[in-house]
C-alpha cells in the first residue's frame, strides 16, 4: 500500500482543481503578471507555460496529468543524479562531466515543469521519498565509493525509462502543442542521455531486441516490448535483410511505455 | 561520315543549343532518325544560375504540400531520411578510407541500418503515391576525413532531432505522432553518440536542457545543401508553436 500517496497525486481526480474559463478570466491579471514576470527573467518555458494558460484559459485535464506525471519521474532522476554527484569517490574523475551534465538538466526540468504546472493554475505535485535499493532488490546500494557499477546500472535503467514514458504520453498532449513540443524536446534530451550512459557501460547507445543490457532482472519491465517490429501496422521484419536484420529493425525504433507499465516499474523506488 | 552520326548527339546544356555545330548536328540528326539526348541538365540550367549541374537546388522541384496534413509531415521525414540513409550507406561503403576506428565503425554501420529502416518505413507507410525520391549532393564533405565525417553526422543527426521535435505540431493523428516519436528519440541516441566521438565525455553529447524544435522552413533550408532538387514547402502553416529554446 506504500504506492497509494504517489498514485493518488497521479490521479487527474485529485488534482488541482481545472480552472473554468470564467476564473481564467477573472484571474487574467494575475497570469499576465505571470507572463511579464518569467519574460523578464529570461525564462521562455515559464513563458510558454504561462502564456498556454492565457489562451486556452483552460487546461484540460489530460494535460495537467502528463505534466504531473512526467514531474514525478524527472523528481526521480534529479534526486538520484543529485546525490551521485554529491557522493564522494562514487564518479570517476572522466566521468564528473557527463553526470554533472545530466544532473543539471534533470533538475532544470524539474524546475520548468513545476513552473508550467503553476502556469496552468495547479499546484506541482510534492517530491516523493525515494529508496534507490529498489526495495531491497539493489541492497545496500546507497551511492558509495565502491558501488559505481549499480549507480551507472540505474542510471541507464531510469534514462531509458524516461524516453520510454515521454513517447507514452505524447500522444496525449497532441491539442497542446505548446506543451507537447516542450515535451519532445526533454524526451529527445533523455534519449541523449540515455544513450550516453549505455555507452559508457560499455553497451550501444540504443536498445537492441528486448536486451537489459546486464542490468539486474528486476529491470527487465523496461526492455520488455523493444523488440516491436510492427510499425505503423506494417511488419517490418523484412527490412532488416542487409540492415542488421531483428536488431537493426528493433534498434531504430524506441517504444513507448502506458503510464501503468511506468508507474510500476518507477514504485519500488518510492519509499 | 555516316558511323559518326550514328552516335547520339547529347546535349548536356541549355546553351548548346544555340551553337551551331549543335544545331547543324541537331537537324542531321533529325534527317536520318538518330537520337537525342537532352540530359536533365538543360531544364535545370534554364531555370537557374547555379553553373553547377548537380549542384544543391540545380534539379527539379520536389513540393511538400503542408495542406496534405499528416502525409506531409511524414513525406517531410521521409526527405531526411533519405539524406541521413544515403549519406551512412556512403560512409559504410568507404570505411577503409575513413580514417574511423574500429569501433567507430561499428558505431556507423548500426546507424546506417537504422537509417535505411527508417527511410523504408517511410516510403512502405507514404505508399508510391507520395512517394519521391531525391538525389545527394556533398559538396562539403571529405568522405575521407574522419574530421568532416562526424561534423555531417552531428550536423544529420542534429538537424534530425530537432526536424522531428518542431514537426510533431502538425501531425493530427496519433498514431503518426508516435511513430515520429519512435524515430527521434533514436536520432537523439543518434546525435549523442556521435557528439560524444568528437568531444569524449565532455558535456557535448546533450549541450542544453531542451533539444531544439525547428520549423519546416528552417530544417528544409539546412537540409537543401545535400540535395539536388529544389525543395519547395507549399502550404506552409500559418503558425509555428516555438520550442523552449525559442529558436526555430
Amino acid at each position: 500500500m506504500e504506492n497509494t500517496a504517489i498514485i493518488n497525486t497521479l490521479d487527474p481526480e485529485l488534482l488541482a482543481p481545472i480552472i473554468s474559463r470564467r476564473d481564467a478570466i477573472a484571474k487574467g491579471a494575475s497570469a499576465s503578471s505571470k507572463v511579464v514576470a518569467a519574460l523578464a527573467l529570461g525564462s521562455v518555458p515559464i513563458a510558454l507555460g504561462a502564456l498556454a494558460k492565457d489562451v486556452y484559459g483552460q487546461t484540460p485535464a489530460d494535460v495537467l496529468d502528463v505534466l504531473q506525471f512526467a514531474l514525478t519521474l524527472e523528481y526521480l532522476e534529479a534526486e538520484f543524479y543529485t546525490r551521485g554527484v554529491a557522493a564522494t569517490g562514487l564518479i570517476p574523475g572522466a566521468a564528473v562531466a557527463v553526470f554533472t551534465q545530466i544532473r543539471d538538466h534533470e533538475n532544470t526540468h524539474v524546475n520548468t515543469l513545476r513552473t508550467v504546472i503553476g502556469g496552468k493554475g495547479a499546484t506541482p505535485v510534492a517530491k516523493p521519498a525515494f529508496d534507490f535499493t529498489a526495495k531491497g532488490a539493489l541492497q545496500g546500494f546507497n551511492f558509495g565509493a565502491t558501488q559505481y557499477a549499480t549507480f551507472q546500472a540505474l542510471a541507464q535503467a531510469f534514462e531509458d525509462t524516461g524516453v520510454r514514458a515521454y513517447k507514452g504520453q505524447a500522444g496525449r498532449l497532441i491539442g497542446d502543442k505548446v506543451v507537447l513540443t516542450a515535451a519532445l524536446t526533454i524526451h529527445s534530451v533523455e534519449a541523449r542521455h540515455a544513450s550516453q550512459v549505455r555507452r559508457m557501460r560499455g553497451q550501444k547507445g540504443w536498445i537492441t531486441g528486448n536486451s537489459n543490457g546486464g542490468l539486474p532482472a528486476f529491470t527487465q519491465p523496461i526492455y520488455n516490448g523493444e523488440e516491436n517490429r510492427t510499425q505503423a501496422g506494417l511488419d517490418i521484419t523484412a527490412l532488416g535483410a542487409g540492415n542488421g536484420g531483428n536488431d537493426g529493425v528493433t534498434e531504430a525504433f524506441d517504444e513507448p511505455l502506458t503510464k501503468d507499465q511506468v508507474l510500476a516499474i518507477v514504485t519500488p523506488f518510492l519509499a | 561520315m555516316m558511323k559518326e552520326v550514328k552516335e547520339p548527339l547529347v546535349i548536356s546544356r541549355a546553351t548548346q543549343l544555340w551553337e551551331q555545330s549543335t544545331r547543324r548536328d541537331f537537324l542531321r540528326m533529325m534527317g536520318i532518325g538518330g537520337t537525342i539526348v537532352l540530359l536533365p541538365s538543360v531544364l535545370a540550367s534554364c531555370d537557374d544560375d547555379d553553373d553547377d549541374p548537380t549542384g544543391p537546388g540545380s534539379g527539379s522541384t520536389v513540393t511538400i504540400d503542408f495542406s496534405k496534413g499528416d502525409t506531409a509531415v511524414l513525406q517531410f521525414a521521409y526527405a531526411l531520411e533519405q539524406l541521413e540513409a544515403d549519406f551512412y550507406t556512403r560512409v559504410a561503403s568507404n570505411f577503409g578510407a575513413s580514417g574511423l576506428s574500429s569501433a567507430e565503425q561499428t558505431i556507423f554501420a548500426d546507424i546506417k541500418n537504422h537509417e535505411v529502416i527508417h527511410r523504408e518505413a517511410l516510403k512502405t507507410i507514404l505508399g508510391t503515391t507520395n512517394g519521391f525520391t531525391l538525389s545527394t549532393v556533398y559538396t562539403n564533405v571529405n568522405f575521407s576525413s574522419r574530421t568532416s565525417i562526424l561534423q555531417t553526422a552531428k550536423t544529420f543527426e542534429d538537424l534530425g532531432v530537432a526536424a522531428y521535435n518542431g514537426a510533431a505540431q502538425y501531425l493530427n493523428n496519433v498514431n503518426n505522432l508516435l511513430v515520429a516519436g519512435k524515430i527521434v528519440s533514436v536520432e537523439a541516441r543518434h546525435a549523442s553518440a556521435i557528439s560524444d566521438l568528437i568531444a569524449p565525455n565532455t558535456t557535448a553529447f546533450s549541450p542544453t536542457p531542451f533539444d531544439d524544435a525547428f520549423g519546416p522552413a528552417k530544417v528544409a533550408a539546412a537540409a537543401q545543401a545535400f540535395i539536388v532538387e529544389q525543395l519547395v514547402l507549399a502550404g506552409a502553416p500559418a503558425t509555428f508553436v516555438q520550442g523552449p529554446n525559442n529558436n526555430g
